[in-house]
């Protein structure tokens, strides 16, 4: 129940700054989403810190607030889909691909490093789904 | 935007991150990350046939932030997809690593393109029936 509990206040907070970025740095569909890129790089890295700094000693609730709550919110896979499909649908189809592979290689990067800058030496780094 | 409509993107972003949490309970401790996949998949084909009720003029403006910022953007999650595949790498699993990335990305934009143009060949925009 508290586990619940932290998810739900995550997810507001994570909803809300998603949002707020987005009303933000606007984009309609036929240009480049610059908010949705900005907002699963830094959520990659994000969530790669914790899982490697904060994971090894944190409680369930916290855990579950922070990770699927906070975090997983805030970073969205559906508004990369839609977006690449919006812009193919606008004929702008090198435009989608640019889109696709920044967000890819740059979300990955970024989990990378905060996997790596979160890690404490000689400690095993915590799996995320678990 | 009104308030009323603030309050059901932050109510669509908490019953979306809810149902993602429930279906990562549900899959926990699968050695490939089918959680991730399911979530994603599925918000990518709401998210689709949302993007093409608003592009044929079918829904308003806060109908498609409520379900696609809202909704959508609580159930898909890109941190936990690019931290598990980093983690899958690192783990020297890059075979599972390059499954899951390649099914996320290739189901997700696929699923989310068959079900904008279903949507748009059922449901075509207002000028063209002009």
């Amino acid at each position: 129940m508290r586990d619940l509990l932290a998810v739900i206040v995550g997810a507001l907070v994570g909803t809300g700054l998603r949002f707020g970025l987005d009303t933000l740095i606007p984009h309609g569909d036929d240009e480049f989403p610059v908010s949705t890129l900005l907002i699963n790089i830094v959520g990659s890295f994000a969530l790669g810190f914790v899982v490697a700094r904060v994971w090894p000693t944190a409680s369930a609730w916290l855990k579950a607030g922070l990770g699927p709550g906070l975090i997983g919110t805030f970073t969205t896979f559906s508004a990369v889909a839609v977006s690449i499909v919006a812009l193919s649908h606008e004929d702008l189809l090198w435009l989608a691909v640019i889109y696709l592979v920044l967000s890819v290689a740059l979300g990955f990067l970024a989990a990378f490093a905060g996997i790596r800058l979160g890690a404490r030496p000689g400690r095993d780094v915590e799996k995320v789904t678990e | 935007m009104s308030v009323q409509a603030v309050l059901a993107l932050f109510a669509a972003g908490v019953v979306g991150a809810v149902a993602r949490w429930l279906i990562s309970r549900l899959f926990a401790g699968r050695r490939f990350p089918v959680a991730v996949l399911v979530v994603n998949i599925a918000g990518s084909a709401i998210g689709g046939a949302v993007l093409g009720f608003a592009m044929s003029y079918q829904i308003s403006h806060s109908v498609r932030l409520v379900l696609l910022t809202g909704l959508c953007g609580g159930l898909t999650t890109f941190s936990t997809f690019s931290v598990d595949t980093v983690q899958l790498v690192l783990d020297g699993r890059t075979r599972t690593a390059v499954i899951s990335a390649l099914s996320n990305l290739a189901l997700g934009i696929g699923v989310a393109w068959l079900a904008f143009a279903i949507v748009w060949a059922f449901a075509p925009p207002i000028y063209l029936l002009l």
